[in-house]
């Protein structure tokens, strides 16, 4: 083989070893499914959902929740408007942790339930 | 993360991270990581003006912002595409 030759080859290995790592952090880019009282799903980024206190807990305790190794936590208690309202807001604050300054809209007839939910979440 | 999109089907919906630079194509291939369907067989429909978005579009030349809601459709049996089919929580709620 010409030294030409090698060194393309071994460029070539190259290209193809990072294509593979760049795929395997996509897929790894773990997400969480988050279920509503009416059995509605929401599949959130698991960054977003650690902005919950209470979320963060249960997929990180060691061995206690089985929430923390499927990473599907069910909310018997929270509806689903309420819910895609939280997870709207756990994206939210993360834009705005980056310095994105925004208002988060919340309309008047969610407030209460949203309050309650916030309390529970820790968020 | 420059901005989220909400994926819609059924009673699922994904929250998607993305950049407004990115394509509709883009947005498929992640969602091909979440729900093994590839990219061929899936359909992206901005449901604020009902319009499909095409692959090779930038998400900004299509009007696609932050926190929009965008259904996907997956081709069917027959090869043609479902309708579009989000379910509403009140579908459900006893009145």
């Amino acid at each position: 083989m010409t030294k030409g030759a090698e060194k393309k080859q071994r460029k070539a290995k190259a290209v193809a070893e990072k294509k593979e790592t760049t795929t395997t952090t996509t897929t790894m880019r773990e997400t969480v499914k988050l279920i509503s009282m009416e059995g509605f799903e929401f599949v959130i980024d698991r960054e977003a959902a650690m902005v919950s206190h209470t979320i963060r807990s249960m997929l990180t305790s060691p061995g206690g929740f089985s929430e923390s190794k499927d990473g599907v936590v069910t909310f018997p208690d929270i509806s689903t408007p309420i819910l895609e309202k939280i997870c709207q807001y756990f994206y939210w604050s993360l834009q705005y942790s980056r310095g994105k300054e925004t208002e988060f809209h919340i309309e008047p007839e969610l407030t209460l339930e949203l309050m309650m939910a916030a309390n529970y979440l820790h968020t | 993360m420059a901005m989220y999109i909400r994926v819609k089907r059924m009673k699922t919906t994904y929250f998607i991270q993305c950049d407004p630079t990115e394509t509709a194509l883009d947005v498929k291939q992640k969602l091909f990581a979440l729900i093994e369907q590839p990219v061929s067989n899936q359909r992206l429909v901005l449901m604020s003006t009902e319009e499909i978005l095409e692959d090779s579009k930038s998400l900004a030349d299509q009007k696609v912002e932050n926190d929009a809601v965008v259904a996907l459709t997956l081709r069917k049996d027959d090869n043609e595409f479902e309708d579009v089919n989000i379910a509403q929580p009140t579908d459900f709620s006893i009145s």
